[in-house]
């Protein structure tokens, strides 16, 4: 794809040691648009994250994110490139107040203000509770934690792991929500890594199909046939 | 090996250890002792004397290579018991008087403290599930507490000066040399055949992965408590040579200071290489003794940076250089000497050693419950598996499945119910206690010892069944029926000279399996066996543990996520979700259920709401 | 009442001479040996501001400036190719500890001593006669305190290095970097210890080895306290009265050992020591 591609990934091999668990995966995410990459647990979803995140190296390929090549750089390089990155496990400090995972999620606390009265309109409950050790919020709360630091620092790439793992139907249908909100007004770009096919089809515009470790099946969300595909190749 | 074989020591040998070993090992012996007798004549006084010190300092320098660079143990507290022996020397040769009983009562009552502190320092420092940071604490913390109690110890330690002036044995200078030479001698010969050997193989793998030893069944923290009491004794020895020969102890032999120049001396002689320590020590301290007359500070400050350039640039010390750099002299090619390889034979095999018999349920689990703080990884857990049987266990992320697996294999895991291997509750013991009800768990990642060879690796997992030689190395290696299996149908048996960083992934599975089933266990436990494995290699784990069930009678237990890998070779399927079982059945039964097609598509709380 | 002022001012002391390791270990996850060598070249500061003749509080200053810029130089020659061996980590820096000791001889020589004391006399509190000297640095372990409890709590460079602490891969995550932290850290911690070197000379006396001692009871004192300043100083006060008992009632060099033996006991009945976690 051209410069114009919000995530660029070619031919990425990695995984652990010498154990490959990416085997050559490849696509891209537009500016503006959701993408969700979908698949079971061991095929490879969290691994290629970190590839891209910088904290993997990889063994082929490249990464790119609008027009800057990301292959070799460490991950705090790659997310002051406005990108914000929400890890599956151990995604906040629990030890920290809100307010200072808050303000962790940007570069500097000039725009704290400013940043919480706009998170504060997708989750109303969170500035109530700016003292509060994050460790003591529950699931669903600290989920909402999660993606508003994201949020925060307006970035322009989110690269969102299983957030929706464990939570209720009606804290799902906020994410949603607030995901697409996110995208209809700042023109984020998202890339969506999820199990939960129900959730990822109600917000995506595209998707891709990761098994063993390579991209199985790829397409516009849209059509009730995709989501008879996609649930067919993700179940027993 | 044939009858004709000569009645000599090199025969002797050779018969022990195999023609190369044997020529090396009698060789250096050779050269050494020759050096040794000579010496007095050649070389001046002072040096006589200077050797002397540093044959008894290389001594201890070889218990602290054993202990730091074969197993792993950073040790400051070798001097601790070195200057045990010395002062066992001094206060009795200075209280009581001289005389070969008192000699002897000396000699015997260091020895004998020395174990005893050894003992408790190591039941301190070693127990199960201890950081390594806390036993270098504690290693730490023994020779201050020594050097310490010698200082306060008024008159009858003599306090800072220590004792002098006591009578000790009428021996020349030039026999002292040979008694001292020799022991290092012998001691070297012998710590080599023990590091070569067998159970010497141990030591490395505790240093590798000590987890991987537990769960092979051996007692880890035993190994290393009974490796420091035999350390502690030889330093106490060479400690108590000390003291006679100088007829002068002080505190400074016992403590802090003393025990990190042995690191020194160690780190820069080449950790884990026994040669490298010795000479090492033997060079640098009498270096020491000739330039600390002329450039004390100097030649100190240079030891302290060598020290540090070569921690942090050159971890395996200086000897690899010298030898690199000689080979490159002596023009002799680069190629290693080609790794020892036994032959393979098939084991007498030993089902349920150690046990009553075979138990009426291989696995019984019951209404076990894992808890992280107020997190709930598993709930209520109720099952029951028997021989023949292959059962997997399939969920979502998050849902239990390794966790599951720890309470099984390890006793201390689970926070509450009841686990039965064979008829036998495993309580609270730890995973080398498991493997003896019967019990082998293979990891989700390879987990193997990286720097062992494949057949060095197999002998360490047959440990609990046909314990090691402590000074031999076997020329056979005897495997049970199925783990043979598994290293001829893998191609393992054409690299049984190979370390195990050198192997493929595949390979690296296929050599855990093979050890694994190297216990003999009854139940196996598989952690995602088939991750990152190629197709080929899949179909063949598959076929390979079919018939492990059939015709072995093994009780299998499979995490996978391959769910086709799932539907091919298991007779029974658990679905494990949010740590509560939520169905289990045949492979039918859960492929078709609409709860199950439900959970993995993502409507999990309206599932388990109506499958709880 | 001389007792107690003997453990609050032996716990304030403790806690001004460990507060620099402790910060480091709690983001490195290192212990840094070379700890009793940069306290030595405090203490060797001071006594070049003696020699010079200069108002013994510049020694304070100039001390800490020392020991930052040692502290930066190690960082990168030595903590930053040892970030993933930490045993491998404590023997290196041990190893600088010796260069330092022996530089410092080669330059001041190997006698014993004497620095000239910025506050002299005693001063009668609550009934007893007291070293002043000694109050004073209680006031100042209490300012060094707060001064890192502002420090960590109250700015943004230390709330990222909270962040590093707690979890270094998710801080990387967030565009922190993770390196830098541990630079300022690192040096911030050498400062420290310069400056407890610098304020415990005029006690005693300076030497080559001074360091050492003070080097193992800071480390038990650190292990024993997690990662928590607070517990460090619940620490320093039980051990360090500890120490002051066993050694005004039973015997002065045993007392010595009251700390480290006492921290290995605790440690091993409670693997996290002091600290809540």
């Amino acid at each position: 794809m051209s410069a114009a591609s919000a995530l660029e990934v070619k031919g990425v091999r990695s995984g652990y040691g010498e154990a490959p668990v990416l085997r050559d995966v490849s696509f891209d995410v537009r500016p503006g648009e959701i993408f969700a990459l979908l698949g079971k647990n061991g095929m490879g979803k969290s691994t290629l994250l970190k590839s891209v995140m910088g904290f993997l190296p990889l063994h082929a390929g490249s990464v790119g994110m609008f027009g800057v090549n990301t292959t070799r750089l460490p991950p705090h390089k790659v997310a002051r490139l406005d990108v914000a990155y929400t890890p599956q496990e151990q995604a906040l400090f629990q030890d920290l107040t809100v307010e200072e995972n808050l303000r962790l999620g940007l570069r500097d606390d000039r725009s704290f203000d400013l940043g919480l009265k706009r998170i504060g309109q997708f989750f109303p409950v969170l500035p109530t509770r700016l003292k509060q050790r994050a460790g003591t919020l529950s699931g669903g709360e600290q989920k909402m934690l999660v993606v508003a630091r994201a949020l925060m620092s307006r970035p322009k790439l989110m690269l969102i792991d299983e957030i929706s793992e464990g939570l209720q139907p009606s804290v799902i249908d906020r994410l949603a929500r607030v995901l697409r909100d996110e995208r209809d007004e700042s023109k984020v770009s998202i890339l969506l890594i999820e199990q939960n096919v129900k959730f990822a089809l109600s917000v995506a515009d595209r998707y891709a199909v990761l098994k063993l470790g390579e991209i199985v099946d790829r397409g516009d969300i849209g059509s009730a046939e995709a989501e008879r595909r996609i649930t067919d190749q993700l179940s027993v | 090996m044939a009858s004709g074989q000569p009645a000599t020591a090199h025969g002797l040998a050779a018969r022990v250890m195999g023609h190369t070993a044997s020529r090396t090992l009698v060789l250096f012996c050779g050269i050494a002792l020759l050096l040794i007798a000579a010496g007095p004549y050649v070389l001046p006084t002072y040096m006589v004397n200077s050797l002397i010190r540093a044959f008894l300092y290389a001594a201890v320098a070889l218990t602290v290579d054993i202990l730091w660079g074969y197993t792993g143990i950073l040790t400051f507290g070798q001097s601790a018991f070195f200057g045990i022996g010395a002062y066992a020397a001094g206060l009795i040769f200075t209280h009581a008087g001289f005389g070969p009983g008192y000699a002897a009562l000396a000699l015997v009552t260091g020895i004998a403290v020395a174990i005893i502190v050894a003992a408790v320092v190591g039941w301190l420092a070693f127990y199960h599930g201890a950081s390594p940071l806390y036993g270098s604490v504690i290693t730490l913390v023994l020779p201050i507490v020594v050097s310490q109690i010698l200082y306060s110890g008024g008159n009858f330690t003599g306090s800072s000066s220590g004792l002098s002036g006591f009578e000790s044995f009428d021996v020349s200078i030039e026999a002292w040399f040979w008694i001292a030479g020799s022991f290092l001698v012998v001691l070297t010969a012998g710590a080599w055949l023990f590091v070569r050997s067998d159970a010497g193989r141990i030591l490395v793998a505790i240093r590798e992965n000590e987890q991987r030893c537990e769960y092979v069944g051996i007692n880890v923290s035993r190994v290393k408590i009974l490796l420091l009491v035999v350390c502690a004794a030889i330093a106490a020895i060479a400690g108590y040579v000390f003291a006679c020969v100088q007829m002068v102890v002080a505190p400074e032999y016992a403590g802090f200071v003393f025990g990190t120049e042995l690191l020194i001396w160690v780190a820069l002689g080449g950790r884990g290489t026994l040669i490298g320590p010795v000479i090492g020590t033997l060079v640098l301290d009498v270096s020491t003794s000739y330039l600390s007359g002329n450039l004390p500070f100097v030649w100190k400050l240079v030891i302290g940076f060598a020290f540090v350039v070569v921690i942090i640039a050159l971890p395996q010390g200086l000897m690899p250089l010298i030898k690199g750099a000689a080979r490159r002299v002596l023009g002799r090619s680069k190629t290693a000497a080609a790794a020892f390889v036994p032959g393979l034979e098939p084991a007498v095999e030993q089902p349920f050693a150690g046990l009553a018999g075979a138990g009426s349920r291989a696995l019984v689990v019951r209404e076990v419950r894992k808890q992280f703080g107020s997190l709930k990884a598993l709930e209520g857990i109720d099952f029951e598996a028997r021989r023949s049987e292959l059962l997997s266990l399939v969920g979502p992320n998050g849902a239990g499945k390794t966790t599951l697996m720890r309470c099984i294999a390890d006793g201390n895991e689970r926070s509450g119910g009841t686990v039965l291997l064979n008829d036998h509750d495993i309580l609270k013991l730890p995973p080398y206690d498991c493997v003896a009800f019967g019990v082998g768990r293979k990891f989700q990642t390879a987990n193997v010892f990286e720097t062992l060879t494949v057949a060095e690796a197999l002998r360490i997992a047959r440990t609990r069944l046909a314990p090691p030689s402590l000074w031999k190395r076997e020329q056979t290696l005897a495997l049970p029926h199925a783990s043979m299996q598994v290293i001829r149908a893998t191609g393992l048996d054409g690299q049984l000279g190979v370390e195990a960083r050198h192997l493929s992934h595949g390979m690296k599975q296929a050599l855990e399996l093979a050890m694994v089933l190297a216990l003999e266990p009854s139940v196996l436990l598989l952690d995602e066996p088939t991750a990152g494995l190629t197709k080929p290699e899949r179909t063949l784990i598959g076929s390979i543990l079919t018939d492990l069930a059939r015709s072995h009678q093994l009780c299998i237990l499979l995490v996978e996520h391959d769910l086709d890998f799932v539907r091919e070779i298991s007779s029974r399927v658990i679905v494990l979700h949010q740590g509560r079982i939520l169905l289990d059945g045949t492979v039918a039964e859960v492929v078709e259920s609409e709860l199950v097609r439900t959970i993995y598509s993502g409507g999990g709380h309206a599932a388990a709401g109506a499958g709880a | 009442m001389a007792t107690l002022f003997d453990i609050l001012t032996t716990a304030a002391i403790f806690y001004g001479v460990a507060a620099g390791l402790l910060i480091v270990f709690g983001v490195m996850k290192i212990i840094n040996f070379a700890h009793g060598g940069l306290l030595t070249v405090g203490g060797y500061s001071a006594l070049l501001i003696t020699k010079l003749g200069l108002n013994p509080w510049w020694a304070v200053l100039f001390a800490f400036l020392i020991g930052f810029v040692c502290g930066m130089i190690i960082e990168r020659l030595v903590m930053k190719p040892l970030y993933s061996r930490p045993l491998d980590a404590i023997l290196a820096t041990w190893g600088l500890g010796i260069i330092i000791g022996q530089v410092i001889t080669l330059a001041f020589g190997r006698e014993v001593q004497f620095v000239q004391s910025p506050v002299t006399g005693a001063i009668d509190l609550l009934g007893a006669s007291y070293s002043e000297y000694r109050l004073l640095l209680v006031l100042v372990a209490i300012a060094i305190a707060i001064g890192l409890a502002l420090l960590l709590n109250g700015t943004r460079l230390g709330l990222v290095t909270r962040a590093v602490i707690m979890n270094e891969n998710l801080a990387r995550g967030l565009g922190i970097n993770s390196g830098l932290v541990r630079f300022a850290t690192f040096s911030l911690g050498a400062g420290l210890a310069s400056l407890a070197g610098a304020l415990i000379t005029p006690l005693s006396s300076v030497d080559p080895n001074m360091g050492v001692p003070w080097l193992i009871n800071a480390f038990m004192l650190v292990m024993v306290s997690g990662v928590s300043l607070v517990s460090l100083a619940v620490a320093c006060l039980v051990l360090g009265g500890a120490q002051v008992l066993v050694s005004s009632w039973g015997n002065p060099i045993l007392g010595g050992l009251t700390i480290v033996v006492l921290a290995a006991v605790v440690l091993r009945l409670r693997p996290q020591g002091f600290s809540r976690g």
